[in-house]
């Protein structure tokens, strides 16, 4: 597996002469014209597999009557799963959970990750130290720490609670995380945040170390501080990696599955609370899909949320491209 | 990031590689686990089921009993496990070869009879005599097929705790506490008593309430024409709750979730609804706790809260062997030992009479006399009709009742919403 090899090939330094025998220069045209195809088919086809085919067959799907309980109800639904989509209080509860905890968790967790690869960015001692540490929490897996985040935020006996009985808070009555749509939103966005900030800031970290120093040197000389540099020289200048992390995120954060269904007390009903209060869209499908044996109509959200998403990360690369201090 | 070389690059590709190569085979080797044939003629039966049904004496049992066969246990949870059932059902593949039922679910499953192995076509029918009658009709489809025989049913009793009865000033012996309550009013109005004095909640949750108090209605959720009838039953179990809350003696727990667990070793509540699979759960819950409970009468009078059926999916590969485990697992011999060491009543009248149940004591339940106690509520019982939609349709009201002990909604207007949330379980 020597990553090497990847390299492509380079140009051969000249053309077969004519005295070169047909085989060879036809060996030579495949290796020129077939063989970077071949090279980079595997992943094509492996696309095609697991990528294109769901995506095509999930939209057949949507346009049907698919139920498991029931074999009878069968054939074409044309658009009914979609326009039952648009008066589905349920759908459109899960649409504002899930961007509600997507802001709460993708805003702060990317302007932290800036932060703190800035002050990594500095000379420290330890740097390999600190480097490691903010990505360990990435290395956790999600459903460990999310099963700890949930003892966290405990009424009765959680260490969130703890917190805020030291500063007055709740003393008496203490906090039910769950039961509100705003504590339930910051206790899984905090399990977000927890996750990715790291991972984000040292993506942030390798950009901004590719950064000339003289620029910074001459932005000195003309009286730029710390915080000036920061705006108005990292950041446009890392602005690719922005774009990259801003996009991956909003996937992530439209696509977010194992938090909220982990928080829950009895997460095999993927209910995200008594009222569906921190029910996210990938919960909903799920919950369709595989609780109330109803394909057609999960597969129909599913096809909407791709389209939701592709739309948000759109929306959010131009404007990070916008702001971000533009080409 | 200089000191990571090449050679420890090509270490790590050769451990990624390494790790799928084991990945890979253990993923066969699990694939295979179900249902490979180990040594000459060695099968193994998965079993999947939820809660305790006396399932390890069982298995160690048959296994002495037939030492070609293996037994491999599949514990999931309530809900999880019925919904996995289904989905695999309809899948085609990846059913278990035994799979418990309970009553909640039953209905809807035995309108898929084709699912199941008839139990029928492998000499399971000279069971029936064994039988409570509406037990065994529970699990027979329209068109006369069994799939499943009766383990346990629920009965109903209240267990109460005597320590923090007597502290709080309430008598603890058995027959004085059942006249503390022969109505729910009077339960409530009992409750209020021991709140005051003691400051401490007397019920679990209103969830609690609500389930035997549904199960002691002539008609729950459904009635015989799958029609839900939210006006009946329900109403009247929901308005119980609802006073219950109001009174200010729930502990608002959520049952069966890990803070109503942490609640029993807490001291959270002192009383809670009984069916006769839940001394089972105390005891695996909160052992510390031996000794301190003790059951006495329901309010309003008896009732059926629960109870399984064991059944083999059409999928097996093992009927015959999978039946014969179904048949084991109901033998009074086993149903007797689950009753002494799990608590979860028989489904056959004959044992309530037999000595061995009649004169049990329980231990850790003060040594009360379960075997009268519960066999009294189940052989003068009324089975209520469960309709198809019955556990997503409880699930749902459940949870207003939870939304109501989150203080997210006033007891005022929780019934609409009950209604409502009702409504889209049976339409969903």
């Amino acid at each position: 597996m020597s990553l090497t090899q990847l390299r492509p090939a380079p140009p051969s330094p000249q053309r077969p002469t004519a005295s070169a025998g047909k085989a060879t220069l036809w060996w030579h045209r495949f290796d020129t014209r077939t063989v970077p195809y071949l090279l980079i088919a595997p992943f094509f086809v492996l696309f095609a597999i697991f990528g294109l085919f769901p995506l095509i067959f999930n939209a057949v799907v949507s346009l049907r009557h698919w139920r498991l309980d029931d074999a009878d109800k069968t054939g074409w639904a044309g658009a009914e799963n979609y326009s039952r989509l648009l008066t589905d209080a349920d759908f459109w509860n899960a649409l504002f959970n899930t961007f509600g905890i997507f802001i709460l968790s993708t805003v702060p967790q990317l302007v932290l990750a800036l932060l703190i690869a800035n002050l990594l960015n500095h000379r420290l001692r330890g740097t390999t130290f600190w480097r490691v540490a903010v990505l360990l929490p990435y290395v956790t897996p999600v459903a460990a720490s999310t099963l700890l985040f949930a003892m966290f935020f405990q009424t009765d006996s959680g260490m969130a609670n703890w917190f805020l009985s030291l500063v007055g808070f709740g003393e008496e009555n203490p906090l039910n995380w769950r039961a509100e749509k705003w504590s339930s939103w910051i206790a899984i966005a905090t399990m977000v945040n927890w996750k990715w900030i790291g991972y984000n800031a040292l993506l942030y970290l390798s950009a901004m170390q590719a950064i000339p120093r003289d620029v910074y040197e001459a932005a000195a000389v003309d009286g730029a501080g710390p915080q000036r540099q920061l705006w108005q020289i990292t950041v446009p200048m890392i602005q690719p990696v922005v774009i990259f992390t801003v996009v991956l995120s909003t996937i992530g954060g439209l696509q977010l599955f194992n938090e909220p269904m982990l928080f829950d007390e009895n997460p095999a009903l993927a209910n995200g609370g008594s009222d569906h209060q921190w029910q996210t869209i990938a919960q909903l499908i799920y919950q369709v899909g595989w609780r109330d044996y109803n394909l057609g109509y999960a597969a129909a959200m599913s096809w909407a949320l791709f389209l939701i998403i592709l739309v948000v990360a759109a929306i959010n690369a131009l404007l990070t491209r916008r702001f971000g201090g533009g080409r | 990031m200089k000191f990571v070389g090449r050679r420890a690059l090509r270490a790590a590709a050769a451990g990624v590689a390494a790790t799928l190569v084991i990945a890979g085979c253990s993923g066969q080797a699990l694939e295979g686990g179900g249902d490979s044939e180990g040594g000459e003629g060695q099968i193994t039966l998965k079993v999947n089921f939820f809660g305790d049904m006396g399932q390890e004496m069982i298995k160690e049992r048959f296994e002495k009993a037939n030492p070609n066969i293996k037994i491999a246990l599949n514990s999931a949870e309530f809900n999880a496990h019925h919904e996995d059932l289904q989905k695999k059902l309809v899948a085609g593949s990846g059913a278990p070869d035994v799979a418990a039922v309970d009553e909640g679910f039953m209905v809807g499953l035995k309108n898929q009879a084709d699912n199941f192995v008839n139990l029928l076509d492998h000499g399971l029918g000279s069971a029936e005599s064994r039988y409570l009658p509406w037990k065994w009709k529970g699990s027979m489809s329209a068109d006369g097929k069994q799939i499943g025989l009766g383990t346990d049913v629920g009965g109903l009793a209240m267990c109460y705790r005597t320590d923090l009865f007597k502290a709080a000033g309430l008598p603890t012996e058995r027959d004085q506490v059942s006249a503390l309550w022969p109505t729910w009013d009077a339960f409530i109005e009992t409750g209020k008593k021991y709140t005051e004095t003691s400051k401490k909640k007397f019920i679990d949750s209103g969830t609690n309430l609500f389930n035997p108090v549904l199960a002691q209605q002539p008609v729950g959720f459904y009635n015989e024409q799958e029609q839900l009838q939210m006006e009946g039953g329900p109403k009247v179990a929901f308005d119980v709750s609802m006073k219950a809350i109001d009174a200010g003696i729930s502990a608002n727990l959520v049952s069966f979730q890990p803070g109503w667990n942490q609640g029993f070793t807490g001291d959270k509540f002192a009383v809670l609804a009984c069916p006769a699979w839940m001394l089972g759960h105390i005891q695996q819950t909160a052992p510390g706790t031996k000794g301190k409970w003790d059951i006495a009468a329901i309010p309003g009078g008896g009732g059926n809260w629960g109870g399984s059926w064991w059944t083999v999916p059409a999928q097996t590969k093992h009927a015959e062997a999978a039946a014969k485990f179904v048949d084991f697992a109901t033998q009074p011999e086993q149903q007797i030992e689950v009753f002494k060491t799990v608590g979860n009543l028989p489904s056959q009248p004959a044992l309530y009479k037999d000595p061995a149940v009649l004169d049990f004591k329980h231990e850790f339940m003060s040594n009360a006399p379960t075997g009268q106690i519960f066999a009294k509520t189940a052989e003068s019982l009324q089975p209520q009709y469960l309709g198809k939609k019955n556990g997503k349709t409880r699930e749902s009201v459940e949870r207003v009742i939870t939304q109501v002990q989150e203080g997210k909604l006033t007891t005022s207007d929780a019934w609409p919403k009950a209604v409502e949330e009702a409504g889209k379980a049976a339409s969903s």
